[in-house]
């Protein structure tokens, strides 16, 4: 978190309010609620820029749990808008545009590694940034040099590599059944940073990581020398057609492949598909959170929210109809997302979105209207995010998360809730990972998949 | 956070030895004193049959402390007989509660069978909030906050799970 400087704006006005105090009780009383208020409340419109924040701002000069949320929110949202920006070639960002115009160009995170393309069979070296992967084997039949500029790699099925095994089973987790009776496609992305750390230490490999022997520790950013650290992106996406329609979605094209490896009766297939992004997770480690600050952003149709009366016909993982669908129940085994159709999953949203959230994903959406006034990206929304509030304790390595709790409905689906060691934590849960010699892994458990 | 919040986690600081920070964090996510305070306040309430002990005791600790008076005196000044056994109880199940997340009830002899102590489970928030685990240098059973390996190296020193 960084204090903005004595003498800005906002502590003129607080300095000038304290003076008031010496007048009367109720002046002081109106001037320290009025300086609170600001904390709090999102200002008008937001300002759309291309430059990933390296640290939190912190902009009351009280902070309380409910200004620090809000400002590591607006980290989050500008985080967002710059990862999401139109992206050159290099994957820079395209100083002459802005968030939302060319929208079928890839923007800037679509240029991160994808991390099949980092823990290669054998343990292989993987290709230098910046150099194009192959797909998949079973891809071979797709044309690589006529893929659309940006195209993913699709060969997830969760959020974990190995949804489909029986090794997954016991956290509840399994795969998201959309709309159309589809599989949901997750890809787990590093930025540079965090991508040169692990080559340079041959993190990729198990034998790299044996010799390393020690815990991970990946570069943080930070404000001071203006260095970005480590970003991880995870991402979730349906295919579009059917009860999709592309205009709502941000959407690129992606290679989906399903992996015969995961799950008997899995056919290897390799599909050149549209897809739309209905979740985006951001792990980010700056120099006071080495728990890394972790913001979730959903498509706005996804859910209605659990207890609350469902406010849209149609959302994308949630039917207002079936009134004997089982709530946020993975589907019946067996698994395989080559079937033509399987019972699309019921989800609700657990934890409501605070309003405070609400407030700023309004501001936020004004922002990106009045820059480009049908922006695709009026239909995503922050959902939280999670912060270490005692980022320096010396008894608790996960520096007390607020919230508590933070799950994204399409990347958490069935471990919502506030139960501890079972609901959904990001910082709890990626506190636990360690690399294939059982040194932690600085939150991240990408490096268990060194082979 | 109120007078009456602060009159509580004060005694509650006094009678258990941890520190007011530890007890009540400036930045306080799982804020286990909100669920504290208004449920010492109703049990000792209900079983004392004065609904004005609980602010007598919240009075006693704040014209104690405004004594300047040390932890140590303000203790023992609480738990003086003195007071009353209703009163010197509740302060004992505060202690009680703090360290267990649970709430106690005293069980008289009868007969052949001694006096015993059952107590309930505040909650599942209590029982991860409990201080016990943190004069263990540990962690509740099914709720670790350690790193993988954890079991390998020294904990933390005592007084950084206490605060003093």
């Amino acid at each position: 978190m960084t204090i903005e400087p004595l003498c800005s704006a906002a502590q003129r006005k607080y300095i000038a309010r304290a003076l008031l105090c010496s007048l009367s009780f109720f002046s002081c009383a109106q001037a320290l609620m009025a300086q609170d208020k600001p904390a709090i409340a999102p200002p008008p419109l937001p300002v759309l820029t291309p430059q990933i924040p390296l640290e939190i701002s912190v902009t009351g000069s009280k902070p309380t749990l409910a200004s620090l949320q809000y400002d590591f929110d607006v980290f989050s949202w500008q985080s967002f808008i710059a990862l999401n920006w139109p992206a050159n070639s290099d994957g820079t960002p395209n100083t002459n545009l802005t968030i939302g115009q060319a929208p079928n160009d890839p923007v800037v995170w679509q240029s991160y590694r994808e991390s099949r393309s980092i823990f290669l069979a054998g343990g292989a070296t993987p290709a230098p940034w910046g150099e194009d992967t192959p797909p998949p084997p079973v891809c071979r039949n797709i044309d690589a040099g006529h893929l659309p500029p940006g195209t993913l790699r699709l060969t997830q099925v969760g959020k974990t590599p190995n949804v489909l095994d029986e090794s997954g089973e016991p956290f509840k987790t399994g795969p998201l059944i959309d709309q159309n009776g589809q599989y949901t496609r997750f890809s787990i992305m590093t930025n540079q940073s965090m991508f040169n750390y692990i080559v340079t230490n041959k993190l990729y490999s198990k034998a790299g990581q044996q010799a390393f022997n020690a815990d991970a520790n990946f570069p943080s950013s930070n404000a001071t020398s203006q260095q970005l650290g480590s970003i991880m992106i995870k991402t979730a996406w349906v295919k579009m057609g059917g009860k999709y329609d592309p205009a709502k979605f941000y959407t690129t094209y992606a290679l989906v492949y399903d992996n015969p490896e995961e799950e008997p009766g899995v056919k290897p297939s390799c599909v050149l598909e549209q897809v739309g992004l209905v979740g985006f997770h951001i792990g980010h480690k700056t120099q006071d959170e080495p728990q890394w600050v972790w913001s979730t952003f959903e498509h706005v149709d996804n859910v209605p929210t659990k207890g609350h009366a469902s406010t849209l016909a149609a959302y994308n993982f949630f039917d207002p109809h079936c009134k004997n669908c089982k709530v946020n129940d993975p589907p019946p085994r067996p698994w395989n997302p080559g079937n033509r159709y399987t019972k699309p999953s019921q989800v609700e949203r657990i934890i409501p979105i605070t309003a405070e959230a609400q407030q700023l994903n309004e501001s936020y959406h004004q922002a990106l209207a009045a820059a480009v006034p049908d922006s695709v990206w009026l239909n995503y929304e922050l959902v939280s995010t999670q912060w270490p509030t005692d980022a320096k304790s010396k008894t608790d390595p996960t520096g007390v998360p607020a919230p508590s709790f933070l799950a994204n409905a399409t990347l958490e689906s069935y471990i919502q809730g506030q139960v501890k060691q079972t609901s959904s934590s990001c910082m709890a849960c990626h506190n636990n990972a360690a690399s294939t010699t059982g040194n932690p892994s600085d939150f991240t458990y990408l490096l268990q998949r060194a082979q | 956070m109120s007078s009456e919040m602060d009159n509580f986690i004060g005694l509650s600081a006094v009678l258990t030895g941890f520190s007011h920070n530890l007890l009540a964090p400036p930045l306080d996510p799982v804020d286990i004193k909100a669920e504290y305070l208004p449920f010492f306040k109703r049990k000792i309430a209900q079983e004392s049959g004065d609904p004005n002990l609980a602010g007598q005791i919240f009075q006693k600790y704040s014209a104690l402390h405004a004594q300047g008076l040390t932890p140590q005196q303000i203790g023992a000044a609480m738990l003086d007989p003195s007071n009353g056994e209703d009163f010197v109880l509740a302060c004992r199940k505060l202690i009680f509660m703090w360290y267990s997340g649970a709430w106690p009830t005293l069980i008289p002899a009868a007969g052949s069978t001694p006096a015993s102590t059952v107590s309930d489970m505040i909650s599942a928030k209590s029982y991860t909030a409990s201080l016990v685990w943190q004069v263990m240098q540990s962690h509740p059973m099914g709720d670790s906050n350690y790193r993988y390996g954890y079991w390998a190296k020294a904990p933390a020193p005592l007084s950084d799970y206490t605060g003093n």
